[in-house]
């Protein structure tokens, strides 16, 4: 095990390194006063393009320029957004934690229901409950995730007043910026606990009802399909047989010997839902007014600002990496008959 | 005796048993009507917004295109016997996809006689943006299936050959692409080559070719191990003639109709990326643009009525759904017929 996972480990700065050359192979495309532009780290130096081209090597060799790139980047140097008038890093260290935060409270519930859903539709199958599940994971899987936020963000917020848009209450959002309420790790309902007020943590969560909700109608579609097949290959192996023959409560049967092994698959898509998950966390921030790092990189895109388009390309690129690098080591960690070859 | 005369011979496609099995499906009944309503709307959009193009003044470029007057456009655009009919529906000028716009108005107007779905924000025909959209639509899956579906077929059939380090290094550059966020994706591209409908469908070909290299590759893995090949190659046959003559055939198939599938989800995936404003240029007709002329009015008005203005997002949004969810019926119904298991 112990291994496995090293030699794992291992492979991360392989990846890592062949991201960086693909998005750097990209930037070939772009003039170099245009590369040059995510090199410049304040307003003042955007105004001499031309000595940031030398200082940079941009007019030399590709290894050359790679090389003087990635050691900017290693040294946190990400350029100058236009769109959010600070340097890269800066930006992106600020919203982060928005995006994160929204993540993780869409993750979880998410990967639970898919969960439940699979596991009823495939004990329950062909009965009424598997079809309704069915004709559920259809309608969630035509729904592209910015449509069926407009249609909450309609009803819910519109109609009938509840849950909220943004992040918290206004007032607490005043009380962040004045610094009456402290930010610690910038994760609304995080530093509402720190900061020992639950109402701060209690308004966090009702903005985030939306955005979650969303995400679970469309997302966990998926997990269901994958953990309704699996758990009904699952269901008609000799091992159930035989665990029903010895008398077992059908739960048991069901919950522990059955669906601990159908769940493989799940830790599988549940790896490929990281790429999705990062594009449904930009949509919703966008329509749901949340200030994370959708919310800055598209528009940013829109008004062709490199620096920022590409800080995000590399982001994106290191987290899709250590997440992939998670599930993996869950994988083993969940199937022992899994190892490294 | 002739040897072609041995074969089994084969029932046609629309006896075989996967058929049957799709056309009892009432979900691929329903997946298939409604695909056809699409078709129809699509083909038949010069006809269905006729009133529009002849009573709206900035429709008069795609007119003077067509070259039909204002005042005999109804007529010619909804009689068949008339050239111009088949001119619009077969070879419409680019200028008949921008979406008339009744005034300078910033702000939506409800359904009326003479804009039955309404104006959008900034006064856009709603019903002419959904119908022609319904073209941009078919255009951007298919096109985009088809570019990726080459590329795919391409690099998993070479993988599927050579095998080896190759097959390994391919595989690998797959792994990542399929874990790449296709949004972050398309902003890379958008930003280097400048936003548009081209560079939008070019960067989700570039996106998708991998997921369909590597069930290429799978199925053609599946289909060497089996025992005709065996045959053919104790035969004689060359490597090459093996792989084309025997494996390809074999293997291409369920590819191609899987495949196909896709046109609903890639739609879905643009429709996106133009409501983002990371597609169409303003003022063509896209379903995706559609909705983002809504976004400024989906909470309705400042008194606090807020289903005032429920066209201009819920006809866009609906079509937009209908449209994946006939893709989708349609798809679940072969995968089962395909695989009977499942």
């Amino acid at each position: 095990m112990t291994t496995f996972i090293v030699r794992r480990l291992l492979q991360l700065p392989i990846v890592l390194l062949a991201i960086s050359l693909l998005i750097f192979g990209m930037m070939q495309f772009l003039t170099p006063e245009q590369r040059a532009a995510t090199f410049v780290k304040s307003e003042q130096q955007a105004q001499h393009l031309d000595q940031v081209i030398r200082q940079y090597n941009l007019d030399k060799g590709f290894f050359v320029q790679y090389g003087s790139w990635l050691k900017e980047v290693l040294h946190g140097n990400l350029g100058f957004s236009k769109q959010s008038h600070e340097p890269v890093l800066t930006t992106i260290a600020k919203r982060l934690p928005v995006s994160t935060e929204l993540a993780l409270y869409m993750f979880f519930p998410t990967l639970a229901f898919g969960i439940w859903m699979g596991t009823m539709a495939a004990i329950h199958r062909d009965k009424l409950i598997d079809q309704i599940v069915r004709v559920f994971a259809i309608a969630g899987w035509s729904l592209p995730t910015f449509v069926l936020a407009i249609w909450l963000l309609a009803v819910l917020y519109g109609y009938l007043h509840c849950c909220g848009i943004g992040r918290a209450d206004d007032k607490y959002m005043v009380m962040f910026a004045q610094g009456t309420l402290k930010t610690y790790t910038g994760m609304i309902t995080v530093d509402g606990l720190l900061n020992g007020r639950f109402d701060v943590f209690l308004s966090g969560l009702k903005h985030l009802v939306m955005p979650v909700l969303t995400y679970m109608v469309v997302a966990s579609a998926q997990i269901m399909r994958v953990l309704r097949s699996s758990m009904l290959d699952v269901l008609n192996s000799d091992y159930v047989r035989t665990a029903r023959a010895k008398g077992l409560p059908e739960r048991v049967v069901n919950l522990k010997h059955a669906r601990r092994n159908a769940i493989i698959p799940v830790v599988t898509i549940a790896g490929l839902m990281i790429a999705f998950m990062i594009e449904g966390v930009f949509f919703i921030e966008i329509i749901f007014n949340i200030p994370g790092l959708g919310q800055w990189s598209i528009p940013a895109a829109i008004q062709l600002d490199f620096p920022a388009v590409i800080g995000i390309a590399l982001l994106t690129g290191v987290s899709v990496s250590l997440a992939n690098l998670a599930v993996d080591i869950l994988y083993g960690m969940i199937d022992p008959r899994i190892s490294f070859q | 005796m002739n040897p072609q005369d041995m074969k089994p011979k084969r029932d046609p496609w629309y006896r075989s048993k996967t058929f049957k099995r799709f056309r009892r499906n009432p979900l691929a009944i329903v997946g298939s009507l409604l695909l056809l309503g699409f078709v129809v709307v699509a083909l038949l959009a010069p006809a269905i917004t006729a009133p529009q193009l002849a009573n709206t003044p900035s429709a008069r470029p795609c007119l003077r295109d067509l070259g039909v007057k204002r005042s005999e456009a109804v007529e010619a655009l909804r009689n068949p016997l008339n050239a111009v009919f088949w001119k619009a529906v077969l070879a419409p000028p680019r200028s008949c996809y921008n979406i008339p716009r009744a005034s300078f108005s910033p702000l939506p107007k409800p359904p009326s006689k003479k804009h039955p779905m309404g104006l959008s924000g900034d006064s856009y025909d709603i019903l002419y943006g959904l119908t022609w959209g319904t073209r941009t639509a078919f255009y951007v899956g298919f096109l985009v299936v088809g570019i990726s579906l080459a590329i795919g077929i391409v690099i998993g059939g070479l993988s599927g050959f050579l095998g080896g380090a190759t097959d390994n290094l391919i595989m690998r550059v797959t792994d990542v692409m399929l874990s790449f966020p296709g949004l972050v994706f398309v902003m890379i591209v958008s930003v280097i080559f400048g936003s548009g409908l081209t560079t939008v469908m070019l960067a989700l070909a570039l996106i998708r070719w991998a997921g369909y290299a590597r069930f290429f590759r799978g199925d053609i893995l599946r289909t060497k191990a089996q025992d005709f090949v065996d045959a053919a190659r104790a035969l004689g046959a060359s490597p090459l003639r093996v792989f084309l003559k025997h494996v390809l055939p074999n293997a291409i198939g369920t590819l191609l109709i899987l495949a196909s599938m896709d046109v609903g989800a890639i739609v879905l995936t643009a429709s996106g990326l133009s409501f983002l404003g990371l597609g169409a240029p303003v003022g063509y007709a896209d379903w995706g643009q559609m909705i983002s002329f809504a976004r400024g009015y989906i909470l309705g008005t400042a008194q606090g009525t807020p289903f005032d203005f429920w066209y201009v997002w819920i006809y866009p949004t609906l079509m937009l759904v209908l449209f994946g969810l006939a893709w989708n019926l349609l798809g679940d119904a072969v995968r089962d017929a395909l695989d009977p298991k499942s």
